[in-house]
């Protein structure tokens, strides 16, 4: 006998995210590093900051830490994302 | 006249030849715990929509992080593949609403390499109607109900918010709870007051508790009737947790058997009066840390002291187990405050317009 079954996924769409628009360059431009604080991020951010200044003419690198490592960035920080050219968000596991 | 429109499922939906190719089916497209799952035919799903008086596009909630909506009948379908009765839908439904509250963290707790479940603890008169045991076996799905109930969380988790192991799921190790993590307080075998009505909930109401949770920490004290001495146990199992686990204060569970419970209950002590004791018990310095490898990260901080509760009211006492035995557990929370532990009644509206008078 067949069975009729149905599907138990989340089938609804969730609103699109449409990326910011690539720069080309980063030289002289502002990075801001968003990390989790997290032991590992020290190193990854640390290493990266210097790549982006030396090899790619970046200007400054900001560097702010969430104030929870498992909830998305504090509302200050999201402000501050428009002052910065990219963003730089990882985890530090 | 009355006329009575029902809601057709908008799911999609798949012709498979029997049992076994549903299980195929379901298991290929990664869409169980690993475990065969009860077919949800129409009239399965509609069964527990008709019980919790649902239609099929109501909305449970919204995942406050990646904005993943929760219908009814998508939670229905989870429900019945889990094994679920129509009658045990609503706790179902109610502890998503609960894990949906911003407190709980959802996202964070469930794409954590910490490798929490999810817990819930049924109090009020649901119990009894739906067959939840308390007794033997408390953590171990001692009975239908809470096997299937907390089954239906995680299949939840996995089909409707994509919480599979390298999926959102990042969890390290995890831990046995995550097949099914749920029990019942044994509110007629305690003369203290159920776990729901210490959290606010009306006395009689039926509710569900949801914590981010990690696995059960049994410990064992058969030698002394001395509520003080008993508890020391229960708040050197804290410490253990504060210094092998996580140092920070947060919500943890304490489960307390017959066996024990009576001894503290003879001796006139509720649980407020266990949440203060273990409050002041369960501290550590965190130079501790040196003494169990850790030392490295005691810095210039050695004489900070840390509580596994950050107040007395964070501490949610359990009365469950068997009758003999003198057991207890400690379930520490996944990660310090980070998360809380959510409160919600079943049955009840949220989101109502208050009566007007």
């Amino acid at each position: 006998m067949t069975l009729r079954v149905f599907d138990p996924t989340n089938e609804s769409k969730v609103a699109g995210v449409r990326p910011a628009p690539r720069p080309a360059s980063l030289h002289g431009k502002v990075v801001g590093f968003i990390t989790n604080g997290k032991e590992g991020t020290k190193g990854y951010f640390g290493h990266l900051d210097r790549m982006l200044r030396a090899e790619l003419g970046v200007a400054d690198v900001v560097w702010r830490t969430k104030s929870n490592y498992s909830a998305p960035a504090d509302a200050y920080i999201v402000d501050e994302i428009k002052r910065w050219h990219a963003v730089v968000a990882g985890v530090g596991d | 006249m009355q006329l009575s429109i029902k809601l057709a499922l908008t799911a999609k939906a798949y012709d498979v030849d029997d049992f076994a190719a549903a299980q195929e089916l379901y298991h290929s497209n990664g869409w169980t715990d690993g475990l065969p799952v009860v077919p949800p035919t129409q009239a399965a799903v509609e069964a527990c929509l008709d019980w919790a008086g649902m239609p099929p596009d109501q909305l449970i909630g919204i995942e406050p992080v990646r904005e993943q909506p929760l219908t009814a009948e998508k939670l229905a379908i989870n429900a019945v593949m889990a094994g679920c009765l129509p009658m045990h839908f609503p706790v179902v439904v109610t502890a998503w609403q609960a894990m949906l509250k911003g407190e709980f963290l959802l996202h964070g707790t469930t794409s954590s390499t910490g490798g929490c479940a999810v817990l819930a603890i049924i109090n009020g008169p649901i119990r009894l109607e739906i067959g939840a045991s308390p007794t033997f076996n408390a953590l171990g799905n001692s009975d239908r109900a809470t096997s299937v109930i907390g089954r239906a969380i995680r299949l939840g988790l996995i089909n409707l918010m994509d919480v599979r192991p390298g999926s959102i799921d990042r969890s390290t190790l995890g831990h046995p709870g995550k097949f099914s993590y749920c029990l019942a307080e044994d509110e007629e075998d305690t003369d203290w007051q159920p776990l729901s009505v210490m959290r606010g909930m009306p006395q009689g109401a039926s509710a569900v508790t949801v914590m981010a949770a990690m696995a059960p920490r049994q410990l064992m004290n058969e030698w002394t009737t001395d509520p003080k001495e008993i508890l020391e146990t229960f708040a050197a199992e804290m410490r253990t947790n504060q210094l092998t686990y996580s140092i920070y204060g947060g919500n943890y569970v304490i489960v307390v058997p017959k066996q024990l419970r009576e001894h503290i209950q003879a001796a006139g002590w509720t649980k407020q009066d266990i949440a203060e004791f273990l409050y002041e018990r369960a501290q550590v310095r965190r130079g501790e840390w040196a003494s169990v490898g850790k030392g490295s990260v005691v810095r210039e901080r050695a004489d900070k002291v840390h509580r596994a509760l950050e107040s007395p009211d964070q501490l949610l006492v359990v009365a469950a187990g068997g009758p003999a035995g003198g057991f207890g557990a400690v379930i520490a929370p996944w990660m310090g405050s980070k998360t809380k532990a959510v409160t919600a009644a079943i049955g009840a509206c949220i989101d109502c317009e208050p009566s007007k008078r």
